[in-house]
């Protein structure tokens, strides 16, 4: 019960400390925040992909870091005026060349776990041997 | 009936409001999604993750962004994600390491690549930029079935490769099956 109290006042704290820097760099109206929150977002997904042992993890950073690479094109197609409705083209894109890369990336996975019965990359040592 | 531009007794408007809100509950879902312990409840955050990103895609102004962020991602790939889980799960695997050795310098590395892009992005002076318009719809429509139509075709080539290719790599394979107990892997 009192991590649930903790968490929630972190959660509040750091929304409230979000709300903050971005009210000061622009608001919702400036290209700036839009990009710094996909850089933060990307940079979470790096970590994951990094630090994680099970390559299911892995997958989601890495749909983590596509989301956010995402977000900037997605915040340069509304900014930019040459570009238009293209951004928002080339994001969709992007999506369904994600959607290809989790299923294969996927049906990989479920590949290995036939032969080697473990999620866990660091287990993957068959090239090492 | 308006709602008016800007919450009601203050003079914060109501976009930066709850862009504040869907950053927040996408930035906190996506660090649960790299740190939580049980993985399933790593998926389940994953979907609140994109579930606030579609909300930022509105603010922004792309609504059909959002709307395929919608289906594609809290629709396919994150039911993908939990059936992949589920028949990936092992009972006898030591769960009590989430993390790799490699941990804190993919951390430190995190934070370095985050206050490097930041401080890229702040020093950027982005010339002359448009005020925050909404995409119309009809026109990206327009664009997606004329000047990106070659685009278009190649990412349906390319999403039939990938369906014959996922149903060909986890398909179970039935004559031999046996012979590969135990066999040259493990």
């Amino acid at each position: 019960m009192i991590r649930i109290f903790v968490g929630a006042f972190l959660a509040a704290v750091f929304v409230g400390g979000l709300g903050i820097i971005a009210l000061a760099a622009g608001g919702s109206r400036s290209l700036d925040a839009y990009l710094v929150l996909a850089s933060l977002l990307f940079a979470i997904g790096m970590f994951g992909f990094l630090a994680r042992r099970n390559a299911i993890s892995m997958l989601m950073s890495i749909e983590l870091m596509l989301n956010a690479v995402n977000l900037s094109i997605v915040a340069f197609g509304g900014f930019v005026k040459g570009l238009g409705a293209s951004g928002s083209v080339i994001a969709l894109m992007v999506m369904a060349v994600a959607a290809a890369e989790a299923t294969v990336g996927l049906a990989i996975i479920i590949a290995i776990y036939r032969n080697k019965k473990t999620p866990l990359v660091d287990e993957y040592d068959a090239m090492s041997q | 009936m308006a709602i008016g531009t800007t919450i009601p007794f203050t003079t914060i408007p109501w976009d930066d409001a709850l862009f504040v809100v869907f950053a927040g509950t996408m930035l906190l879902a996506a660090i649960l999604v790299v740190t939580m312990k049980d993985i399933i409840r790593c998926g389940l955050a994953m979907m609140v993750c994109f579930g606030a990103l579609a909300g930022i895609y509105v603010i922004i102004g792309a609504p059909l962004v959002a709307a395929a962020e919608v289906l594609v991602y809290i629709g396919a790939i994150s039911v993908l994600v939990l059936f992949a889980i589920m028949l990936t799960q092992t009972k006898d695997a030591p769960a009590s390491l989430v993390f790799q050795t490699q941990a804190i310098p993919a951390a430190l590395a995190a934070v370095l690549l985050a206050v490097v892009t930041i401080l890229a992005i702040i020093a950027t002076d982005w010339g002359a930029l448009a005020e925050r318009v909404a995409t119309n719809t009809t026109e990206l429509a327009k664009k997606l079935f004329s000047e990106w139509v070659l685009p278009f075709e190649i990412v349906g080539v390319l999403l039939l490769a990938a369906v014959v290719g996922g149903v060909f790599l986890a398909k179970r394979e039935r004559g031999r099956d046996g012979e590969r107990e135990g066999g040259q892997f493990r």
